[in-house]
């Protein structure tokens, strides 16, 4: 377990070493001088301009500018948004959770709804159930999520006037900014309209949520009937309706897990495809997250901030990825313990 | 009175070009305390059968009978559950690749103790678990694993292939079966293991009086642990009597081709000639031959062999062939076995 950790530490770290490369080489790349482009200071005087320049080793060649980058990166200081001229870590520290919040719990009601049905799908295979569930699955794969969204709101928020159509909460709720998840702050707060606050958030969750959830519940649904077919053809199945199990027994004790561990590994892949749609659901929802905040940044031309939210933005995705990694040596014997020859 | 009877099973394969009869008209009926060895060239319907009887296959495959008793119980007569309960109950099986045929991500313990049937227990809910956990290592010393904790401690991928059919055999034992269907149990194992997983069978079969259907693709093997044997081809009934009679006399050709090939009944062969062999391979399925199946292949065909031919009863001696191989092979046959076992 230790080896394999250690594999993914080295892993995350030279991964991420790529990434500040890459956002190191985008300052050269975006117009403007690169020290400006490094620090976001439009309006440096002369004097700041030659101190940034000694602080960012402009003077000194490339290897030393990149590890004066990565020093500055490493302490947290991802410089100045050109747009607002405040620092950016503050920025990033403000919005990341939120977007955190929700493509968490997008991700959950994707594969609370994605992975059951799939199951289902599998165990009626080639019956009408199957079918419906899988050109369902088809149907809501190919809907795209700006237009699903803009349908949502006008189905369920103006006609229906069910659940609001933009915000995180409402500005009635004041909530102490502590963890940034909202859900977290509003349980840690001691207002007395708490679980007010708590409903009223959730109600601001539950569309945004569920438009980003669309497109990955449909895909977990047809992994994981892919993967339930595959197991329940397997020969340990056989065997377990030979001892004499129940389907139910089977389907329970030996198919559910197996057929998970394959899926695991997956939904760490299919959560990058979900931060991208929740970036853009985001605008369409007015969710103060960083996904927005990048979009914005990119209007606005805003490179510092384009450079330090693509970083944060993949470093949270890749730890994602590990953390699933995790997730399925834990539950894959096979995949636990010392490999040799491979 | 016959532990299993079963009469005319026929197995039918869905397929785009229409039904494939993949097993035609077999008969088999195993007494009680009886090892039956099943033997047949891969893809001759054995495994099929053995898992028709069981009723594990797949929706694809349609099963038909003519009769299918369960010591004296009309099997056909009852329901698929009710045929099912009863069958588990009293029929266990093991499978050819055993760490396939485990659970990966499942304890062996585990698996080893959703095979015991709560029945047999007794006692409060309280006291379940541990006469469960003294079941499960009862039946692993049963098949001799002496490393129990072990044992149940692991995964199906860090025991052996022969400690894994032995789990298997403990699974199927778990169920106190009357019958254990036993599908090619050493495949891919070394001669060393085979030896001892089959002795591991003849003991089950001497001390429990446990029936044994031993299906294997190697006559020669089979004759050391079988009382009789059933041979088929290209998923038809060929040949069927005591061991006795399928290795020393047979009477359908390709009975005795098998004999033939194999090395120890032919101990007289000169070194480095030739074994005798049929020319030709196993029809696929898309292409089966009518009539009797061995006929392309068959050095005794004629015109007739295009029917399928009757089966005739010899004293026991069942064989579905127009033209057996009657007395003066026989006596041929038995004049040779005198001289091998001189030599030996």
């Amino acid at each position: 377990m230790l080896t394999f950790t250690l594999r993914r530490l080295s892993l995350f770290i030279f991964t991420m070493l790529v990434l500040t490369l890459l956002s190191f080489s985008l300052s050269f790349l975006f117009p403007g001088d690169t020290v400006i482009n490094h620090s976001g200071q439009i309006n440096a005087s002369a004097a700041e301009l030659a101190h940034l320049n000694q602080v960012y080793q402009m003077d000194k060649s490339i290897f030393y500018q990149y590890g004066a980058y990565l020093t500055h990166i490493l302490n947290g200081d991802f410089g100045q948004s050109m747009a607002s001229q405040s620092p950016i870590s503050n920025e990033i520290i403000k919005l990341l959770p939120a977007t955190i919040e929700l493509s968490l719990v997008a991700l959950l009601i994707a594969m609370l709804v994605g992975i059951p049905l799939g199951f289902i799908a599998a165990i009626r295979h080639n019956k009408t159930s199957d079918n419906v569930i899988l050109s369902l699955a088809m149907l809501g794969y190919s809907i795209p999520v700006f237009w699903l969204g803009l349908l949502a709101i006008l189905v369920f928020s103006i006609g229906l006037g069910w659940l609001p159509s933009a915000g995180q909460i409402s500005l009635l709720f004041e909530i102490e900014f502590v963890t940034g998840i909202q859900f977290f702050d509003i349980l840690l707060s001691d207002s007395p309209y708490k679980w007010q606050a708590f409903r009223d958030a959730s109600a601001h969750m539950i569309l945004p949520a569920c438009v980003i959830a669309l497109a990955p519940a449909t895909i977990f649904i047809r992994l994981s009937r892919a993967s339930m077919i595959d197991v329940l053809a397997a020969s340990y199945i056989r065997a377990a309706r030979a001892k004499g199990l129940s389907f139910q027994q089977i389907i329970f004790r030996h198919a559910i897990r197996n057929a998970l561990i394959q899926i695991i590994r997956h939904v760490g892949l299919q959560f990058a495809n979900l931060v991208t749609i929740a970036m853009v659901t985001e605008v369409i929802f007015s969710w103060p997250g960083i996904g927005r905040w990048l979009i914005d940044s990119i209007y606005q031309r805003d490179y510092t901030a384009i450079q330090s939210g693509l970083l944060v933005l993949s470093c949270f995705i890749f730890i994602v990825h590990i953390l699933t990694d995790f997730i399925y040596a834990a539950l894959n014997p096979l995949a636990r313990g010392n490999k040799h020859g491979s | 009175m016959n532990l299993l009877d079963i009469r005319n099973l026929s197995i039918e394969l869905d397929t785009p070009s229409g039904r494939v009869l993949a097993v035609d008209r077999v008969s088999l009926s195993i007494k009680e305390g009886e090892v039956r060895g099943l033997v047949g060239e891969s893809g001759s319907g054995k495994s099929l059968l053995a898992q028709a009887i069981i009723g594990v296959l797949e929706d694809k495959w349609h099963v038909h009978a003519d009769r299918f008793h369960w010591r004296g119980i009309d099997l056909l007569r009852l329901s698929i559950d009710e045929r099912r309960a009863l069958l588990c109950r009293d029929i266990a099986m093991i499978f050819q690749e055993p760490m396939s045929c485990l659970d990966p991500t499942t304890l062996i313990g585990e698996q080893l103790s959703e095979a015991i049937d709560t029945s047999q227990l007794t006692g409060y809910f309280w006291q379940r678990k541990k006469q469960r956990k003294d079941a499960v290592i009862k039946l692993l010393h049963k098949v001799g694993i002496k490393k129990h904790v072990q044992c149940i401690n692991s995964y199906p991928h860090q025991l052996t292939e022969a400690i894994c059919q032995r789990v298997m055999i403990a699974i199927a034992l778990a169920g106190r079966p009357i019958l254990l269907i036993a599908d090619e149990p050493t495949a891919a194992m070394e001669s060393t293991t085979q030896g001892q997983i089959f002795r591991l069978l003849a003991n089950l079969n001497q001390l429990k009086n446990m029936s044994i259907l031993l299906i294997s693709h190697d006559l020669e093997n089979l004759t050391h642990w079988t009382n009789t044997i059933t041979v088929m081809y290209s998923g038809q009934f060929v040949e069927a009597g005591s061991t006795e009679q399928i290795f020393n006399k047979p009477m359908h050709p390709y009975t005795r081709a098998l004999v033939d090939s194999s090395t120890k009944a032919n101990l007289q062969l000169p070194s480095k000639s030739r074994l005798m062999t049929l020319p030709g391979s196993i029809p696929v399925l898309q292409h089966l031959p009518i009539g009797c199946r061995l006929g392309p292949r068959c050095p005794r065909a004629q015109q007739s062999c295009v029917a399928a031919p009757k089966v005739s009863n010899y004293h026991g001696h069942k064989v579905s062939c127009h033209f057996p191989l009657l007395r003066e092979t026989g006596k041929k046959e038995s004049v040779r076995h005198k001289a091998s076992k001189g030599k030996r």
